[in-house]
């Protein structure tokens, strides 16, 4: 058995989300159980987390959620707060957990008041050829949807974007086609901060 | 054993850093003979090469593979005015997918583009893929061009030089994996061809710098904007 990290707990008791494992280990369909009592605690009951830190899942791409949680349960992503979360989840629950989130209406984004939005747009849109940094919308669209494994960005919080970012530009998010961590290497924190306050920014 | 304590520091340190991820070094180009090696052969029969070009290709599935390209090669595959990112629309299939084996191998250094190559993002069928996509893309004309001033000599020193392989319009040769060129962007026509001379483009076919020896650099910037002024043959 392990057990969610305190970390964790405080997080969810600060959200005032319902945590009930025990439910979770006798529910028939445990996904469900699992949507309602563990994930909604951080990312919100529809997937629209109010907590910065933790991701907005509502509308995004069902193969990617698929393939972080699976990732989660391998270790191949590494997250104390997941690991032990999905642990006892099986793929068909995950899936089911992946397609639910992926079904939810995003919340739109908020347009902040950011002096480096249209940086970040430009960066988004363009990339910076002097440093090769492909532009983003190459995978994730112009619209911040994304595609298939290619993560939806649009409407994701700031400061969970620039964790992603710093994670991957030191080598510790290495799931993936690890696309992202040559990108993240060549940008800088200012063009990471404008490009995650573009990305909150779109609808 | 006998380990030297600064290997033994260098081995923990690693076991630690990959305790934790599986380490940048991945995306590190490999180095390969090339060009500067005795004995070196120009496209000399490679694996992974062949099994592209072997593969049945889809251009459709190509389209959906070249996401990971788009960001620095754009949509149209168009590419960027400047040396680093070539125009790739309409190149021949057999070429790219030549280039991109080379890339990988380590034969042609671009440890830029190299994290984006690798195997891990693309397999060998999927380059196939992008490459027969590539190919079907219109080239677009609009492309970086010289100053204009010194066409006169760069027609004469392409019929007299590179007309042979390169075809008279430009057009390159998909059988001998001979690229287009015309309509490439001429900042990277002019680095390559400085590169291919001084032997930097350790891929490039030795018969061709054999004839770029006796080239100055107004030779090169003369024959670069002479084709990237050639207009592409309509399909």
């Amino acid at each position: 058995m392990t057990y969610p990290t305190a970390k964790f707990l405080a997080a969810v008791a600060l959200l005032g989300g319902g945590l009930s494992l025990v439910s979770a280990a006798l529910a028939e369909s445990p996904a469900a159980t699992a949507a309602a009592n563990v994930c909604a605690g951080c990312h919100g009951a529809d997937g629209n987390s109010v907590a910065t830190t933790f991701p907005k899942l509502a509308g995004q791409q069902n193969k990617y959620l698929l393939r972080e949680l699976m990732d989660y349960k391998s270790g191949k992503r590494v997250s104390e707060i997941m690991a032990p979360l999905v642990a006892d989840l099986s793929e068909s629950d995950l899936a089911e957990l992946a397609a639910y989130y992926a079904k939810q209406k995003p919340a739109p984004g908020v347009a902040g008041a950011s002096a480096l939005m249209k940086a970040g747009k430009n960066l988004y849109l363009k990339g910076n050829s002097k440093t090769d940094v492909p532009s983003c919308d190459g995978c994730h669209e112009e619209n911040g949807n994304g595609d298939g494994k290619f993560p939806r960005v649009a409407g994701q919080h700031v400061d969970y974007v620039l964790d992603q970012f710093r994670l991957y530009a030191a080598g510790k998010r290495t799931n993936g086609a690890r696309v992202m961590q040559a990108v993240a290497e060549r940008m800088s924190e200012q063009e990471a901060r404008a490009v995650a306050e573009y990305m909150a920014s779109m609808p | 054993m006998n380990m030297k304590p600064t290997l033994i520091a260098a081995a923990i340190s690693l076991l630690a850093f990959n305790a934790h991820s599986a380490g940048p070094e991945f995306h590190h180009q490999p180095h390969a003979a090339g060009i500067e090696t005795y004995g070196y052969t120009w496209n000399s029969p490679d694996q992974d090469m062949n099994r592209a070009l072997a593969y049945k290709a889809s251009a459709q599935r190509g389209k959906s593979a070249y996401k990971i390209c788009k960001g620095c090669h754009k949509a149209d595959g168009s590419g960027q005015a400047s040396a680093d990112y070539p125009q790739l629309a309409g190149q021949h299939a057999t070429v790219i997918i030549k280039e991109m084996m080379d890339i990988r191998a380590g034969r042609r250094d671009n440890p830029r583009m190299y994290p984006f190559a690798g195997e891990w993002i693309v397999s060998a069928e999927e380059i196939a893929d992008i490459a027969v996509y590539l190919n079907h893309l219109p080239v677009n004309d609009s492309n970086d061009k010289g100053n204009g001033k010194n066409l006169a000599l760069g027609k004469s020193l392409y019929d007299k030089d590179c007309a042979s392989c390169h075809g008279g319009n430009g057009e390159g040769d998909a059988r001998k994996f001979y690229p287009r060129v015309a309509g490439q962007h001429y900042e990277y026509l002019l680095r390559e061809t400085h590169e291919s001379r001084d032997q930097g483009r350790r891929n490039a076919n030795p018969e061709m710098v054999k004839v770029l020896k006796s080239y100055g650099d107004a030779d090169i910037e003369a024959v670069s904007d002479y084709m990237s002024r050639l207009l592409p043959a309509k399909k």
